[in-house]
């Protein structure tokens, strides 16, 4: 008995260790850091292609809170995506980078990034593994090269054995440091909101959240935000005025397909904790769901390629009363997943 | 005089046997062959720097910085077999003398017709996992002379910059980034531009003994053509844009000469 406990006190001492070292929890190994969850489709992403590993996952997350990826080191991948926050930039409309220099638009949540194929608001990227690029190397976000990062990763004390534990070897490789980041991201899995619970069978909606899901779909917004991922990845432009408060026009999707039917096309994002992601929309112009609903209700401009889903009556847009606002809302907030925002796995 | 004919005979059976060690082919016989690119204004050789030169719609303009990828490289025999080297990428640079010069190694002794290559990296490469972009594919291998479009995924295939006064912008800079390969999630404009080079004047003769170089001018002057206007357009940064300038610039590549010498 007193050798058992001697002996769990011993293996405790490097569990301890580790953690502080890492600056994380240690990673339970019976719980998997990447799995598809239930009802979810084949992830669009090769997993075969970057295995999550334990200490790949590490690396990448220590990767992702190091604000050496930007040039004066003041800027890590973190600031614009707080996990409190659904890994979004709380508060900000659009976010802001090295300098306070601001960008164009606002910083999309990260979530279920496995079952996504374009990235950024208009798709530009087709591959998570290449995203990481985009952000490091835009002037107003962490202006600095890849180039750069590499060579202070591989001056720095910890990153040689970090990536020998990842990958086999010191070698600290443009390729590895891609394929880290991803391992990190991949693993921001949410699955477990009370809508999940419900659709589960192991909770209940209250009378508001049950006439939300059915008003969810009545009204088509599950046409655009389909369980379980709530967007269907498609391009879409929503009536959102275009002359908001930029000078320069900001023609989405057809900035990168260059053809003239996706101009003012953005991603639908998911709603999952939608709640927590605010504010909304691609120039973060709405603070609230409400103020969302009633865009939706009374906003939408018949603007150059609107949705054919906000033209199904005379006047365009879909008409919302209060009472199906609050009990949308209700609904909404069921998608908020706790033990996501709250994952000591992915805080650093 | 029997002794002179001798001699006579002897010196030929020699040269013309060496003629025949010459040409002959091995079986197993290898060499490397290299495309030199050079380029150029017009018919002098390009400065790059403040050098001025003048554009056919009468521009002034410097280059500062000219790179292209080279890639996909076919040699045909003259049977009409084709050798590809297809996983082989290269980045000429102006202001890089050694990557001027593109090489193949273990290239079979062969007499070669024509070449065939590509100005870019083609749709399947663009579109490859991260791992297997290595070497001048290598995001991170460019520093501050940026090869690769992070906002739109793709590499730029054809990079010119400098300055003209007739630019009415401040810095009085144009930068031509030229690419786009077709697109992977849409169709989207496709820059890449495949250029074949007829060599049968002289072949190139590769044999155990002759590393052919073929040497390849790359005329600045027709990347502005009649049609590409510094004034008008002196930021060139989308695939769709650069549709005119690829055009053009898929001219500038021409044939010099070949050198067959025997090492």
């Amino acid at each position: 008995m007193k050798n058992s406990i001697f002996a769990i006190f011993f293996l405790l001492i490097p569990a301890i260790f580790s953690c502080q070292k890492n600056g994380s929890t240690a990673i339970d190994p019976n719980t998997p850091l990447f799995a598809i969850p239930e009802g979810f489709p084949a992830p669009k992403y090769k997993m075969e292609s970057n295995p999550v590993t334990a200490d790949g996952f590490l690396l990448g997350k220590k990767l992702f809170f190091d604000g050496r990826l930007s040039r004066d080191g003041t800027i890590s991948c973190a600031e614009c995506h707080n996990q409190a926050y659904a890994f979004t930039h709380h508060g900000h409309a659009i976010s802001h980078g090295i300098e306070g220099r601001v960008g164009i638009r606002n910083a999309p949540g990260l979530m279920n990034l496995a079952w996504q194929d374009k990235f950024f608001w208009d798709g530009g990227v087709f591959d998570l593994d290449l995203f990481s690029i985009a952000p490091i190397q835009n002037p107003n976000e962490m202006d600095e090269t890849v180039t750069n990062v590499i060579e202070k990763l591989k001056k720095d004390k910890d990153y040689p054995s970090l990536f020998k534990k990842a990958f086999g070897t010191e070698e600290i490789t443009t390729q590895r440091f891609l394929k880290a980041l991803s391992q990190y991201m991949l693993t921001l899995v949410t699955a477990n909101s009370k809508y999940d619970q419900y659709a589960a069978g192991k909770a209940t909606f209250s009378n508001d959240e049950k006439e939300g899901l059915r008003l969810f779909t009545e009204k088509g917004c599950a046409g655009c935000h389909p369980a379980p991922l709530f967007t269907d990845h498609s391009f879409r432009a929503n009536g959102l005025d275009t002359g908001y408060f930029r000078d320069t026009l900001d023609i989405g999707r057809g900035r990168i397909t260059e053809q003239k039917g996706d101009d003012f096309k953005f991603k639908v994002p998911t709603l999952r904790n939608i709640a927590y992601t605010f504010p909304y929309m691609h120039d973060g112009r709405f603070q609230t769901l409400e103020e969302v609903l009633e865009h939706y209700n009374s906003g939408i401009t018949n603007m150059t390629n609107l949705d054919q889903a906000f033209k199904k009556n005379v006047k365009v847009g879909i008409p919302i009363s209060a009472i199906e606002k609050k009990q949308l809302v209700a609904f909404l907030n069921t998608l908020t997943d706790e033990d996501f925002l709250k994952d000591k796995r992915f805080s650093y | 005089m029997k002794k002179i004919g001798i001699l006579i005979l002897a010196i030929l059976s020699v040269t013309i046997y060496s003629c025949e060690k010459a040409d002959e082919i091995g079986p197993n016989d290898k060499n490397s062959l290299s495309l030199n690119f050079d380029n150029m204004v017009g018919t002098e050789d390009l400065v790059m720097g403040s050098k001025t030169y003048t554009n056919t719609s009468g521009e002034k303009f410097t280059v500062t910085t000219l790179n292209y990828f080279i890639s996909n490289i076919e040699l045909k025999k003259a049977d009409g077999s084709v050798l590809k080297y297809a996983d082989q990428y290269f980045l000429v640079k102006e202001s890089d003398k050694a990557s001027q010069t593109v090489t193949l190694n273990d290239v079979p002794a062969a007499d070669y017709v024509s070449l065939t290559y590509t100005v870019g990296v083609d749709s399947a490469k663009s579109v490859t996992d991260v791992s297997k972009r290595t070497g001048v594919l290598d995001p991170a291998s460019y520093g501050a002379d940026n090869m690769y479009w992070s906002w739109n995924s793709g590499y730029i295939f054809f990079k010119m910059e400098g300055n003209s006064d007739n630019i009415t912008a401040t810095n009085k800079k144009y930068q031509f980034h030229i690419g786009g390969f077709g697109g992977l999630s849409a169709p989207t404009a496709n820059n890449l531009k495949k250029i074949t080079v007829d060599l049968s004047a002289s072949n190139a003769k590769v044999r155990k003994n002759i590393a052919p170089e073929v040497h390849i001018s790359v005329d600045v002057q027709k990347v502005f053509g009649a049609n590409i206007k510094l004034a008008a357009s002196p930021i060139i940064m989308n695939p769709t844009l650069g549709v005119p300038v690829s055009a053009n610039y898929k001219n500038s590549f021409a044939l010099e000469h070949v050198h067959n010498d025997a090492m």
